[in-house]
C-alpha cells in the first residue's frame, strides 16, 4: 500500500516536472531564454572595498519602477486642466490610500534624483566613464536631465499655491536666455503666464513625452552596463588580475540587489508614512507668493549659483554671464570621458578627480547656502 | 492633578519616553530571545559530531555572550532605569496608578531581573571553566528568568490598553489591587505575549547575525555559513505567525480603539488623525520585508555577509520596533489607561467635577515663580495639552491652529470641551476639562501664540495670571 502511494507521488512529481520542463522548452525555443540565463551566469561583478557603490544604479532603477507603478495609479484619478487641484485633493483626502500612493510617488521621485546623483558621483570617482564606457556616461547624463525634467513637470501638477509660484519662478530661468528664451518659456507655459494650459502641457510632458524618451534611453544605459560590465576603481585596477575577486551577477549579486531594493522600499515607506506629501491651498494668481518660496532641493544649487552671480554682476549681464558659466561647467562635466580617457593615472586623471571634488563641493555648499538664506 | 507638570519644549515629554523606550524594548526583547538562543546554540554545538566545528561554534558563542552581556546587562539596565525616570516625570498620575496596582508584579519582575543579571554574568565568565553541562544549565536558568520578566511586564503594558471590565468596576474605590489577576490577564495579554515572543526570537536572530557577520568568511567559511544560516532561521516563526497573531491582537482591542486605524486610511489631516495608520503601515512593510532582506543578504550569501549588511538588517529591526511601540502607544488614544485615565492624566470620572470646579483648582503643584511670567492659560496648556503637543516642535499647536483667529480657536477648544460623541476628535483626543473661564484662559494663551501681533492686546487686556496663592493651593 505504502509502495503504491510512493510510486504514485513520484510519478505525479515527475509528470509535473516534465510538464514544467516542456513549457519552458516551448518558450525557450521561441524567446531564447537559455541564452539569457547563460549570459546572466557568465556576467560577474567585482568584489572589493568599494563594491557598495554598485548598488546605486539598481536602487535608482527600483525607484523608477515604483514611480511608474504609483504614477499609473495616480493617473486613474488625476484630471489635468481646470480640475487639477480638485482631483489631487480627492486623491489625497478622499480616495482610500490615495495619500499613500501620492506620497510614495513624490518621495520616490526625490529619492530617485538623490540616488542618481550618488550613482553619478560614484561612477565619476571610480572613473567608470573611461573607454569603452563613454556612452554609458553620456546616456546617464541625459537620464539625469530627464529625471530633473520629470521632477519639474510633476511638481506643477497639483496646482497648489507653492507649485504654481515655484513653476513661475522656475520658468523665468529659460526665459532669461537671450533671443530664444521668451519663445521657449511661452511654449512651455502655453502663454505668457502659468495657467491651466501649462498644467495640460506639463501633464503631457510628464506622462507621455518624457517616458517615451526616458524608457528607451534607460534600456540602452542598462544594456551598456551588461555589455561592458562593472568598472573597477583605479586602486583595484592596479592589482594583478589573479588578486582581484568577483562574484557571479546571477544569482549572487542579483539577490543582494533585491535585498537593497527591499531596504529602499522600507526607507520609502518610512518617509511616505511619517512625512506624507502635503497639499497646499489652491493656487491664486493674484495672491502674493508664499513666504520662503524656494526651488526644490535638486534645483537649489543652480538657483543659488545664479543668485550669487547676479549679486556680483547685477542686471542682464549677470544673468547672461551666469547662464554661460553654468552651461560651460555642465559641458565640461559631460565631456570628462574625452579629457580623462587614458587608463593609466596621470595628470589628467588627477585634474578630473579634483574637478569632481570641486563639483561635489559646489553642489553641497550652494545647496546648503540656498536653504540657509531662505526667508 | 496631584503632581507637577513636566513640560519639554519642542520635543515633547512623550518623546523622552519614546526615545528611551524604543531602544530599551529592542534590547530587552533581545535579552529574552537571546536568552533562548544562547543555550539552544550551545546545546546544538555540544551535539555536533565534528569536534572541530563544535569547538569553533563554542568559541564564537563565548565571544557572542560577551557582546550579549554588555548590550543587555549594561545598556538594557541603564535604559530600563531611564524609563522609570521618564514615565514618572511625564505621566506621574498613570505611573502612580500602575504602581498602586502592580507593585507586587514589579517586585516579582525585579527578582527575576536580579537572577537574569547574575546568571548572564556567571554564564559569560564560566565558559570552559566549569563542566559544560553545568554551564548549559546556567544558560537555561538565564533563559527562564529573562522569559519570566517578559511574562510579567507584558501584563502591565497590556493592562494600559485593555484594563478589562472587572478592574474598571473597582477602579477608584481603593480596592483596585484586589483585582490584580484580572487586570494582569487582561483581554490583550495572550495575543500580545505571543506577538512579543515572536519578536524576541527575531531579534535574537538579528543580533546573532550582527555577531556572525564579523567572522572572516574567507578563513572560516563552514563556521560562518552554519551560524549565519541558523541565525536567519530564528526570524522564520515571526514571519509566519505574526500576521495571524496580529489579527488576534486587533480582535481583542476594543472597537473604539480599532476605529483609530481606519481613520487614517482616508485622510492626512494635519493633526494626529492618521498617524497610527501611517506608523502601522511602516510596521507591516518592515516586518514583511525584513526576513526577505535577511534571506537574500545572509542566508543565500552567508560567506559574503558583512557587518554593513548586518547593520542594514538591524536598522530595519529598529524601525520595526519603533513603529510597533509607537503604534501600541497610539492605539490607546485618547487614554493612557483604557477608559480610566486620559493621556493628560485626567481620570475619566473626574472630568465632570473638574468642569464644575476648575482645572487649576485641582492642580496642586502649579507654581509660576512670579506673578507675571506664567498665565493661567499657559498652566492649563501645559497640563492639558503638553502631554501630546508642543507649541513649535512635535505636533506643534502653532502650526496646527495657524490660520485661525481667536473666535475660530475658541470654537475649536469649545468643541473639545463639549466632547460630543460625533466629534472626530472624540476618537483620539481627551476632552478639554475645566470651567468656562478655563476655556477662555486657554484660548487667550493659544491665540497669543498663534496670532502674535494681535496677541499683545489680548494679553494686556486679560492678564489672568496665576497668583502665588492659587499656585500654592
Amino acid at each position: 500500500m505504502a509502495t503504491t502511494t510512493n510510486t504514485n507521488s513520484v510519478s505525479s512529481g515527475l509528470t509535473a516536472k516534465a510538464r514544467t520542463s516542456s513549457v519552458y522548452e516551448w518558450i525557450d525555443q521561441r524567446l531564447g531564454l537559455s541564452d539569457l540565463a547563460a549570459f546572466a551566469r557568465k556576467k560577474t561583478v567585482p568584489v572589493h572595498a568599494h563594491s557598495f557603490w554598485y548598488y546605486w544604479g539598481g536602487i535608482t532603477l527600483f525607484l523608477f519602477m515604483v514611480q511608474c507603478f504609483t504614477g499609473v495609479l495616480l493617473l486613474v484619478y488625476y484630471r489635468p486642466g481646470a480640475e487639477a487641484y480638485e482631483s489631487v485633493r480627492q486623491i489625497t483626502f478622499v480616495m482610500h490610500f490615495g495619500w499613500l500612493i501620492r506620497s510614495a510617488h513624490s518621495w520616490s521621485a526625490n529619492l530617485m534624483l538623490f540616488t542618481i546623483l550618488v550613482h553619478m558621483f560614484s561612477v565619476f570617482f571610480m572613473k567608470a566613464y573611461r573607454k569603452p564606457r563613454e556612452f554609458g556616461w553620456l546616456s546617464g547624463m541625459v537620464l539625469l536631465v530627464l529625471a530633473a525634467a520629470f521632477g519639474f513637470s510633476g511638481y506643477l501638477l497639483p496646482m497648489d499655491q507653492l507649485s504654481y509660484f515655484a513653476t513661475k519662478v522656475g520658468l523665468a530661468i529659460p526665459a532669461a536666455i537671450p533671443g530664444i528664451g521668451p519663445v521657449v518659456a511661452n511654449m512651455l507655459r502655453g502663454g505668457t503666464d502659468v495657467t491651466e494650459f501649462t498644467v495640460q502641457r506639463f501633464f503631457a510632458l510628464h506622462v507621455v513625452v518624457l517616458p517615451a524618451i526616458f524608457i528607451p534611453l534607460l534600456a540602452f544605459h542598462i544594456w551598456l552596463v551588461q555589455k561592458h560590465g562593472n568598472a573597477v576603481p583605479p586602486s583595484e585596477e592596479a592589482k594583478p588580475v589573479s588578486e582581484r575577486r568577483s562574484m557571479p551577477f546571477f544569482p549572487h549579486f542579483f539577490r543582494k540587489d533585491l535585498a537593497m531594493w527591499l531596504v529602499s522600499l522600507n526607507v520609502l515607506a518610512l518617509l511616505a508614512s511619517v512625512f506624507p506629501w502635503q497639499l497646499g491651498k489652491q493656487f491664486d494668481a493674484l495672491a502674493p507668493a508664499p513666504v520662503g518660496i524656494h526651488p526644490e532641493w535638486y534645483f537649489m544649487s543652480p538657483f543659488e549659483m545664479l543668485k550669487m552671480l547676479g549679486a556680483v554682476l547685477p542686471g542682464e549681464i549677470g544673468e547672461i554671464a551666469g547662464l554661460l558659466l553654468f552651461t560651460l561647467g555642465i559641458v565640461l562635466w559631460i565631456l570628462i570621458p574625452f579629457y580623462d580617457s587614458r587608463t593609466e593615472n596621470g595628470r589628467r586623471a588627477r585634474n578630473a578627480h579634483y574637478f569632481g571634488l570641486l563639483a561635489m563641493f559646489l553642489l553641497l555648499a550652494t545647496t546648503a547656502i540656498g536653504y540657509w538664506t531662505v526667508k | 492633578m496631584n503632581y507637577p507638570f513636566w513640560y519639554v519644549p519642542f520635543l515633547g515629554s512623550g518623546w523622552v519616553i519614546g526615545i528611551i523606550a524604543i531602544f530599551h524594548v529592542m534590547i530587552s526583547q533581545f535579552a529574552v530571545g537571546g536568552g533562548l538562543y544562547l543555550p539552544l546554540a550551545e546545546r546544538r554545538a555540544m551535539r555536533l559530531g565534528d569536534k572541530e566545528t563544535a569547538d569553533a561554534w563554542l568559541k564564537q558563542l563565548a565571544r557572542y555572550s560577551k557582546f550579549f552581556l554588555l548590550i543587555t546587562g549594561v545598556y538594557g539596565t541603564i535604559s530600563g532605569v531611564g524609563i522609570w525616570f521618564a514615565i514618572g516625570l511625564t505621566n506621574p498620575e498613570a505611573t502612580s496608578t500602575l504602581i498602586h496596582n502592580f507593585v507586587f508584579g514589579w517586585a516579582i519582575e525585579w527578582v527575576f531581573f536580579l537572577i537574569e543579571l547574575t546568571t548572564i554574568a556567571v554564564y559569560y565568565y564560566t565558559w570552559r571553566r566549569i563542566d559544560p553541562k553545568l554551564h548549559l544549565k546556567v544558560g537555561w536558568v538565564y533563559a527562564a528568568s529573562s522569559f519570566c520578566t517578559l511574562v510579567i511586564i507584558n501584563g502591565i503594558l497590556t493592562f494600559m490598553l485593555t484594563p478589562g471590565d472587572t478592574w474598571l468596576s473597582v477602579a477608584g474605590t481603593g480596592h483596585e489591587a484586589s483585582k490584580f489577576w484580572n487586570a494582569f490577564f487582561n483581554p490583550t495579554y495572550w495575543p500580545s505575549l505571543a506577538l512579543r515572543i515572536c519578536v524576541c526570537a527575531s531579534l535574537a536572530g538579528i543580533w546573532a547575525l550582527v555577531s556572525a557577520s564579523r567572522i572572516d568568511g574567507a578563513k572560516q567559511p563552514a563556521l560562518k555559513t552554519s551560524l549565519v544560516k541558523w541565525s536567519v532561521r530564528w526570524l522564520l516563526p515571526s514571519f509566519v505567525a505574526t500576521p495571524f497573531i496580529f489579527a488576534w491582537y486587533l480582535l481583542m482591542v476594543p472597537s473604539s480603539q480599532r476605529a483609530l486605524l481606519s481613520l487614517g486610511i482616508d485622510t492626512i489631516g494635519s493633526g494626529t488623525f492618521s498617524t497610527l495608520t501611517h506608523i502601522a503601515l511602516i510596521l507591516i512593510v518592515t516586518s514583511a520585508t525584513i526576513i526577505l532582506v535577511a534571506y537574500y543578504l545572509a542566508y543565500r550569501n552567508p560567506v559574503d555577509f558583512n557587518t554593513a549588511h548586518a547593520v542594514a538588517i538591524l536598522l530595519l529591526a529598529l524601525i520595526a520596533t519603533g513603529a510597533g511601540e509607537y503604534s501600541r502607544e497610539l492605539l490607546r488614544k485618547p487614554y493612557v489607561i483604557g477608559n480610566w485615565m486620559y493621556t493628560n492624566g485626567v481620570r475619566v470620572p473626574s472630568a465632570v467635577k473638574i468642569d464644575q470646579e476648575g482645572y487649576l483648582t485641582h492642580s496642586n503643584w502649579v507654581w509660576n515663580g512670579s506673578d507675571l511670567a506664567y498665565s493661567r492659560g499657559e498652566a492649563i496648556y501645559r497640563g492639558e495639552c503638553g502631554a501630546c503637543h508642543t507649541l513649535n516642535g512635535y505636533r506643534p499647536l502653532v502650526t496646527l491652529l495657524s490660520g485661525r483667529d481667536r473666535t475660530s480657536i475658541e470654537n475649536f477648544v469649545t468643541m473639545l470641551h463639549e466632547y460630543k460623541a460625533d466629534s472626530p476628535y472624540h476618537h483620539f483626543m481627551p476632552p478639554m476639562v475645566g470651567t468656562r473661564q478655563d476655556v477662555e484662559d486657554l484660548v487667550d494663551f493659544l491665540n497669543a501664540q498663534v496670532n502674535k501681533p494681535a496677541a499683545a492686546t489680548v494679553n494686556a487686556a486679560q492678564p489672568a495670571l496665576i497668583s502665588t496663592q492659587t499656585a500654592q493651593r
